[in-house]
């Protein structure tokens, strides 16, 4: 009998060995070249042909603890930043029952469809997701996540519930900034039966938005109105982040949509709506789709109707820095996408799109973008 | 009885599979009694469920991916692609969600890793079934 179970799980481990294996690596590839039409810019491209905006490429080592708990690290190196390698996502898993994980560290925060793969080109039929919906300044977390799923009859579900904080660089309008969110929960739910997938995302953080450019125009401000100045400063203030997915996945042909949210009311930032909705055919080894995408970030100037009660002298100077602290941020433009994207392998594939970008603020920006790629996996 | 069972059907396969694709058979171990449909074994094969109806561990044993019968089970038992079904577990892979089925390389190798293991589920051309597994009918 001994013997037995001996003989068993030795086969058992030779079977499983990729699942009990001490570490496995695994890699993705993004290598994306784009050209404007000339004299235009769009995503970083201008009209001579770029390599650097888009590619990276990566590598995830994961190895195993023990039976319920994984270590996971991802190196990537993206050429926006020179090929500089960083530890981009660091984490420990606990494996708490088969349908509840608990994950802490560094990770992706799961605010869109595409969010946890949002770097594994392979993984999606467009070159690069929608900027207007995944381009957002709070992608990774510090922090904790749970993750749930289970099924009810033939309904799927997944919920992940996020906390914990974060802190970005980034560029906004054209000048460098820093993110910072305090107490950052998230709750995402996503639903599937059959071919339909639903999706929604809840989010609020502490949030604080930090763009040194400002500065000197906020210290005016405040100058002639501290509570102006705090009002329209994005210091400490509550940002909120709604979303919502909608998929239908046909196999032969599929369509999805997102539109998310995001409003921060004591802050100089305009309140923002950004969707996309986008079709596809599957035909063998082909996959044409089209994506349409917009964002609305103009609402107008908040806070104006302040103005009116500070004396005759001091209106006219108020005015206009609320409006010129205001008017760098707001944003209206669509995107129209026609792409194809060939599966050459089961780990490489290989797409083209060209993009139509219509900017309803300054008709100066509008942009024709080509780009292709090739998309790797190991 | 058994093994002649398999061997009619492994001919009557073969006959038929003259004028169709082949088809693909899903087989576990001979003492696996649990309920095994198609969403199931979609289930299984997509890391959605890690144990059989009866709460044995389940272990799914992949084909590598350009073989025939691999190309035959995405697209007939999982409804997709391969690629589509290799970039599903590039999602799962790359957010340590998940570890794609162990690749071998024959229909004899997942026989011989199912044979031995009951909690091992694969598939094989059906004319490769033996009677050391047990093929398992989807409908």
């Amino acid at each position: 009998m001994m013997k037995r179970i001996l003989a068993l799980s030795l086969v058992a481990a030779a079977v499983s060995s990729s699942v009990h294996a001490d570490v496995r690596i695994n890699g993705f590839a993004n290598l994306i070249g784009g050209i404007t039409s000339s004299d235009d810019t769009l995503y970083g491209y201008d009209d001579n042909i770029g390599f650097g905006e888009e590619s990276l490429f990566a590598i995830q080592v994961s190895g195993d603890i023990n039976d319920r708990m994984t270590a996971t690290g991802q190196l990537v190196a993206r050429g926006s930043d020179d090929y500089e390698v960083d530890f981009e996502w660091a984490y420990l898993t606990f494996e708490a029952t088969d349908n509840t994980n608990i994950s802490a560290g560094r990770f992706r925060l799961p605010l869109f469809r595409y969010s946890a793969s949002l770097d594994v080109g392979y993984s999606y039929h467009w070159v690069n997701a929608p900027r207007s919906v995944y381009s957002v300044p709070f992608n990774n977390l510090d922090g904790l996540r749970v993750d749930y799923s289970n099924y009810a009859g033939d309904w799927e579900y997944n919920l992940q519930l996020s906390a914990g904080t974060i802190d970005n660089d980034f560029t906004t309008a054209g000048q460098d900034a820093n993110f910072k969110g305090d107490n950052v929960i998230v709750l995402s739910a996503e639903a599937q039966y059959e071919a339909l997938k639903l999706r929604g995302v809840i989010g609020r953080a502490k949030s604080t938005v930090d763009v040194p450019a400002l500065a000197p125009a906020i210290g005016q401000l405040r100058s002639i109105s501290p509570e102006l100045a705090d009002l329209v400063e994005f210091e400490d203030d509550t940002g909120e982040f709604l979303g919502f997915g909608v998929e239908y996945d046909a196999f032969d042909w599929f369509v999805s949509a997102e539109v998310t949210s995001i409003e921060a009311t004591d802050s100089y930032n305009p309140d923002t709506i950004a969707y996309y909705a986008t079709a596809g055919i599957r035909y063998g080894k082909w996959t044409p789709s089209l994506t349409y995408e917009a964002t609305d970030a103009d609402d107008g100037p908040k806070l104006l109707d302040r103005v009116a009660g500070f004396p005759a002298p001091f209106q006219g100077p108020l005015t206009q820095l609320l409006v010129g602290i205001q008017q760098s941020f707001v944003e209206k433009n669509d995107t129209i996408t026609a792409g194809v994207r060939y599966d050459y392998d089961t780990n490489v594939a290989f797409k083209a799109d060209v993009s139509k970008y219509t900017d309803d603020i300054d008709e100066s920006s509008d942009a024709t973008l080509v780009r292709f790629a090739v998309n790797y996996v190991f | 009885m058994l093994r002649k069972h398999a061997l009619l059907a492994a001919t009557l396969t073969l006959l038929t599979s003259f004028s169709a694709a082949a088809a693909t058979t899903v087989i576990v171990h001979p003492s696996n009694a649990a309920a095994l449909d198609e969403k199931s074994v979609q289930r299984i094969f997509l890391g959605k469920e890690k144990k059989f109806s009866d709460g044995v561990e389940s272990i799914p044993i992949n084909q590598v991916a350009d073989s025939a019968v691999r190309g035959d089970f995405d697209e007939n038992v999982l409804g997709r692609s391969s690629a589509q079904v290799s970039a599903y577990w590039s999602k799962l892979v790359f957010t340590g969600k998940g570890v794609p089925p162990k690749e071998v390389s024959s229909d004899a190798d997942v026989i011989e890793l199912v044979s031995k293991n009951p909690s091992a589920i694969g598939y094989v051309d059906s004319a490769s079934v033996t009677g050391d597994v047990k093929a398992v009918s989807l409908n």
